[in-house]
């Protein structure tokens, strides 16, 4: 098997060329890091990932969790991983010193956990989780509730997860009917059943911390009336034991891919005893969770992303060794067959991939460097790095995920039979991606979330701010005659983002929601689609600046591979916002009056 | 418990190595280095026997150009206590014998227990670096070591070794000179808080002036070439099993001249 998953040198180039990460050591939080300790860290993510993540990936696939007496048994390298994410503070990696953290930006060890998704995604998932539950607890939790379970999560001891599903409830959050009562004893009991939670019972640690959505008894109907629990698998006693918290695992679900890790469906409060202790405010849950759910959105994006990357390498590596057929030129009967890397149209599949994992990596870091300009930067600037990372996060998350679908499918069409088959990883890769679109809110939720909420928050303000980011990058592109065009092209599709933008808008104004959002799926994918663009020009300038100093063959090449990367995605892919345009602003309710009947 | 670990940077095993046109080494510009695998035993050894007797120090001893800082960074990130960086341009492809001379004389300021390298570096391959150190330093030393038992009083260890087919133990006094085998231990990746805490030990740089020696090299290389590409195979299909052999056995003999 093909020992490359990521792109060492493209990650290099993003983090720092492109994105400037060392920018951000100029703010307090991060003013004790530099090049050093940033590389430091990405190595040993590297070889933490190649030694021993990449190893057990398809092993994971081929032993997947498994049901035995109520609980669930995962590989066990699950123990292993989990320690050592917990013990080298990876888990930790970017809370602030007090807790224990390092305080490094969310931008380095999001390409670091995009490393460890690319070697194997479902290992990834367990110390991820667990980080975002603990930072849920550090914003809202009260000081005994930060005590009592972030030092254990940090140190890898205790899963982390999110608990929101129920049967009834997966898009529609407002439905779930997970009852909490008050006991006043500084609990609640929690009554329910919630499903597809992942990582909510396994073997690989000691205990499973839930941060869990709720209704108090009597709350208000709808999202206003759900609140935020941390309801343990097994709670602490006094003298710090652990005993059963009244939490079982009604069973397992058996998945298409990604079965290295599980998802379980749980039921609280058989016996009428799962305490849960609420988190913050009552009511306020919805607005807490959303925290950890955007971050898992990039992290789902980059996820994805990685998935991408992982069949990438897998198919160019075969391209090159595989021989089959003669370039159509090749007169001479009976020369030697060619590897298929040669094919102009194996080249066109293999340039899709790339211009697919390249771009949306690259708009997975640009959001995690909004997030962590969002909460170091001055107040005013702050406040629009987080409008840019709201706005962003659909497409992030969206983008990815979908288009990651059809770029393993490509990766498997390289390798033709071979690809369908399990001695080569594609099949599997093409399994594990197909998840994304659906968990951590699905592309049809994500639509409405940008179309309906987002582009029209605060009368257009974030919309606004991307257009000018856009601009910024279309002027500077402007000044390397290479780019003028691509600078052109990208002026051309934000325009038109923003007429059909404008087109929609009195839809909403006049009262016409349905067919406002009919098309909002539609709607995100030109978007994203102009966002993949505005990051594929930053590259495109990135590699520009650099060619102008010579650089040595190897690196000429890079930049040489990542413009004509850049070209093909302005090429074969932008174009397709001009359907999507005609589409958008056709506005003729063609769904929303299509009879269900007659489906 | 004092250790040197000799801590050598090489091309990273997944590096495709290129010659240069002329033959006069291989192509450096692209390729990623990291610490020589049989050296992160040894580091790892170290700590943990630092760990076990809870007192002394791990010193990485490291020869090479600028970019082995990193190299050095990474061990004081996985917890050694400090490094010495020999950086001499009169020691850019040096041989092993003048790299034997330079970490004698760095051992010998330092003061020591116990001396780990690893039992091979894997871009030269020579292997002999840690034989011509103890010779020069005067010490025993055991070779391709799997296994290490110190005994209470610091004073002699009892050492597994490979050999052919199985396991040797050995016992040897201290200080001495051990060359690191894979199946010592599994070394424990950097840590984040690690990381940060390497940011603030010391590495002494130093150049072979300081250490009071000029370079003797015995070797100097004449060319280097790459392996010639394998030739493609040949295969004999649709025939009686004994016929093939018969004719397998014939080509052994008249065109591969094999047997
Ligand atoms: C592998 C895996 C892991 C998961 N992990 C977790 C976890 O850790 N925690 C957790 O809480 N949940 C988890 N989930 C659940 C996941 O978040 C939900 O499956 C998802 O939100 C969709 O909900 P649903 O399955 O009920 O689908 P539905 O909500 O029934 O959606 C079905 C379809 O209808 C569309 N749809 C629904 N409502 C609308 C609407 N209003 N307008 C337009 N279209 C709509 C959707 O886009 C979708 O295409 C996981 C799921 C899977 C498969």
């Amino acid at each position: 098997m093909s020992r490359e998953f990521v792109h060492e040198r493209d990650l290099r180039f993003l983090l720092h060329e492109v994105h400037d990460l060392g920018s951000l050591t100029a703010y307090p939080y991060f003013e004790d890091h530099d090049r050093e300790t940033f590389d430091l860290v990405l190595n040993t993510a590297l070889k933490m990932a190649r030694d021993r993540l990449f190893t057990t990936f398809r092993d994971m696939d081929q032993n997947p969790p498994c049901f035995v007496d109520g609980a669930v048994r995962v590989h066990p390298m699950v123990a292993d991983f989990m320690k050592e994410c917990g013990d080298g503070g990876w888990i930790s990696a970017t809370a602030p010193y007090d807790l224990g953290g390092q305080q490094l930006p969310r931008l380095l060890i999001s390409a670091c956990v995009f490393v460890f998704a690319a070697a194997n995604y479902s290992a990834s998932v367990y110390p991820m989780l667990t980080s975002g539950a603990a930072r849920l607890i550090e914003s809202f939790g009260s000081e005994d509730l930060k005590r009592s379970y972030i030092p254990n999560m940090f140190e890898g001891k205790w899963q982390g997860t999110m608990a929101l599903t129920e049967p009834q409830a997966g898009s529609s959050l407002a439905d779930i009917t997970t009852q909490a009562q008050e006991t006043g004893h500084g609990y609640f009991l929690i009554k329910g059943q919630k499903i597809f939670i992942s990582a909510s019972d396994h073997d690989g640690v000691e205990n499973v911390i839930n941060l869990m959505l709720a209704r108090i008894k009597g709350a208000p109907a709808g999202v206003k009336g759900i609140s935020l629990f941390v309801v343990p698998k097994k709670r602490v006693r006094e003298d710090g034991s652990l005993v059963p918290n009244d939490l079982h695992i009604a069973g397992l679900y058996h998945k298409l891919g990604y079965r290295g890790a599980p998802i379980a469906q749980l039921s609280m409060g058989e016996n009428d005893d799962c305490r849960g202790f609420l988190v913050g405010k009552p009511h306020m849950g919805l607005q807490y969770m959303f925290q950890m759910m955007n971050e898992t959105r990039l992290e789902v994006g980059l996820g994805a992303a990685a998935i991408a990357s992982a069949a990438y390498h897998a198919a160019v590596r075969y391209c090159k060794e595989r021989t089959q057929g003669r370039r159509l030129a090749a007169k001479q009967a009976g020369s030697p067959p060619v590897p298929i890397i040669e094919h102009a149209d194996v080249k066109r599949m293999l340039l899709f991939q790339r211009a697919i994992v390249e771009g949306s990596l690259s708009l997975g870091l640009q959001c995690c460097k909004y997030s962590d300009l969002s909460k170091t930067a001055p107040e005013s600037d702050a406040l629009k790095f987080q409008l840019l990372l709201e706005l962003l996060t659909p497409a992030a998350k969206t983008f990815p995920s979908e288009m990651g679908i059809l770029s393993v499918s490509q990766g498997l069409q390289c390798l033709g039979g071979y690809g369908y088959c399990d001695e080569f990883p594609l099949e599997q890769y093409y399994r594990d991606v197909r998840i994304h679109p659906i968990h951590e809110g699905t592309t049809g939720i994500h639509g409405i979330d940008l179309l309906g909420r987002k582009v029209v928050m605060k009368d257009g303000q974030a919309l606004d701010l991307f257009r000018r980011e856009l601009e910024d990058a279309i002027k500077t592109a402007e000044y390397y005659p290479e780019l003028k065009p691509y600078a052109e092209r990208l002026d051309k599709s934000l325009e038109r983002l923003l007429e059909v933008t404008e087109s929609l808008i009195p839809l909403k104004h006049s009262g016409r929601t349905e067919l406002f959002l009919a098309d909002a799926t539609l709607y995100l994918e030109f978007f994203g689609l102009v966002a993949i663009a505005w990051q594929w020009l930053l590259q495109g300038t990135a590699c520009d600046k650099m060619l102008k100093t010579n650089p040595p063959q190897t690196e000429f090449n890079f930049y040489q591979g990542k413009l004509y990367t850049m070209r093909y995605f302005f090429h074969y892919e932008l174009p397709k916002t001009e359907a999507l345009a005609k589409r958008l602003t056709e506005a003729d309710g063609l769904t929303t009056e299509m009879h269900v009947d007659w489906l | 418990m004092k250790s040197l670990v000799c801590l050598k940077q090489v091309p990273d095993t997944e590096t495709q190595i290129k010659v240069k046109p002329d033959g006069t080494g291989i192509v450096t510009d692209g390729i990623k280095y990291v610490i020589n695998p049989y050296d992160e035993f040894s580091v790892e050894e170290a700590l943990r026997l630092k760990e076990k007797f809870k007192a002394g120090e791990v010193v990485i001893l490291t020869v090479g150009p600028d970019r082995c800082t990193e190299a050095i960074r990474t061990a004081l990130a996985m917890g050694a206590d400090r490094g010495i960086h020999v950086n001499d341009e009169s020691l850019n492809d040096a041989d092993p014998y003048s790299i034997a001379q330079v970490l004698a004389a760095a051992a010998s300021q330092e003061g020591y227990d116990l001396i780990f390298c690893g039992h091979r570096a894997i871009d030269d391959d020579f292997g002999e670096v840690g034989a011509m150190l103890a010779e020069l330093l005067q010490l025993p030393q055991v070779t391709l070591v799997t296994k290490l038992e110190i005994a209470d009083d610091t004073q002699s260890a009892v050492v597994e070794r490979d050999v052919e087919g199985g396991k040797e133990v050995i016992e040897v006094p201290l200080p001495c000179v051990l060359t690191s085998q894979k199946g010592l231990n599994e070394p424990r990746y950097a840590s984040l808080p690690g990381i940060m805490k390497a940011k603030k030990k010391k590495i002494d740089k130093k150049t072979a002036a300081d250490l009071g020696i000029t370079s003797e090299r015995k070797l100097a290389p004449t060319e280097y070439t790459m392996p010639p590409e394998r030739k493609a195979g040949k295969k004999y299909e649709d025939m009686e099993p004994a016929e093939a052999a018969k004719i397998v056995v014939e080509a052994l003999r008249s065109e591969a001249k094999v047997i």
